[in-house]
């Protein structure tokens, strides 16, 4: 028996589709519309010690724990976050529009929503630079 | 039995097609195809992907606010099978489909309207500025030279005379 196609279709496409498996499956961002809403559960944290930087350092728009208050800060200058704030700037996107678009209804525009900077959010009242606190 | 909406390019999903995702939220997305629920998962924006109902709505290529866009819709209401009224609905659905295709045709075309116009004035101000490419500056010089030295010349005889 030898190959039937020469061509290696899926060569390669392993990590890709671990990427997108549920499994892996990233917050959406109609979610961190609703996190924004209440942001307190989530920057106020209590120590997990299974969560990166025992979940002190935790970015809202990103959905992400950073290891220590640096991690953090630096990760607020990157420009994957400023790309996220910008994605945030608009109503998200749901099944409702979905379905004007397809003409149940006249289709409305999405409106702009503002995006607080999430150092204004909660204001600073750790230390510097927190490393693992023991719990 | 409903025909749904695709979530993420709007198309109508009929019973036994696509793919539903019930999210850990249990809201539940529905996809038309293979092609959108991959997009989705690569967490593609629809307004923004070129081939989807909401980038068209969102970006005024098709009509968006009509009257006749406003008979379809989720009724959560049953209602009792009577001839007379299934009839009239099935008449009235077609009626209302045409005059919907006519206005979005319509909308179309007046939009396109614009385009026509740039090109005119586009081709317009191409020509005025390579206009040397179809008559040179120096066609008919040498003509008008030669008319300037017939008149003064003759102006030259006039004077002689008088």
């Amino acid at each position: 028996m030898g190959r039937n196609r020469l061509k290696k279709m899926h060569k390669g496409d392993k990590p890709l589709k671990e990427k997108y498996r549920t499994k892996r499956r990233t917050k959406d961002l109609d979610l961190i519309h609703n996190d924004m809403k209440s942001p307190d559960s989530l920057l106020k944290q209590e120590v997990d010690l299974d969560k990166p930087g025992a979940a002190q350092f935790y970015c809202l728009t990103c959905a992400k724990y950073f290891i220590n208050q640096k991690a953090l800060t630096d990760h607020f200058k990157s420009k994957p976050h400023k790309r996220r704030l910008k994605a945030l700037e608009v109503e998200p996107y749901t099944h409702e529009e979905a379905e004007r678009a397809a003409g149940m209804g006249s289709y409305i525009a999405p409106k702009k929503v503002e995006v607080l900077a999430q150092d204004k959010l909660a204001p600073e009242d750790r230390e510097g630079d927190t490393t693992m606190k023991p719990a | 039995m409903r025909v749904e909406k695709c979530f993420f390019c709007s198309a109508p999903i009929y019973p036994g097609h696509g793919i539903n995702f019930v999210r850990n939220d249990s809201k539940i997305f529905r996809f038309c195809r293979s092609k959108c629920h991959k997009a989705f998962q690569k967490k593609r924006n629809p307004r923004k992907a070129r081939w989807t109902k909401a980038f068209r709505k969102a970006a005024g290529k098709e009509l968006t606010v009509d009257a006749s866009l406003e008979f379809e819709k989720r009724r959560n209401e049953p209602v009792k099978y009577n001839k007379e009224l299934w009839q009239t609905t099935v008449k009235a659905m077609k009626r209302i489909e045409e005059i919907k295709t006519r206005r979005q045709n319509h909308f179309i075309a007046n939009r396109l309207k614009k385009g026509k116009e740039l090109r005119k004035l586009a081709d317009k101000v191409e020509v005025e500025k390579n206009i040397h490419l179809i008559k040179s500056p120096a066609a008919g010089l040498k003509q008008k030279k030669q008319m300037v030295d017939i008149v003064m010349e003759r102006d030259v005889e006039q004077m002689e005379e008088n």
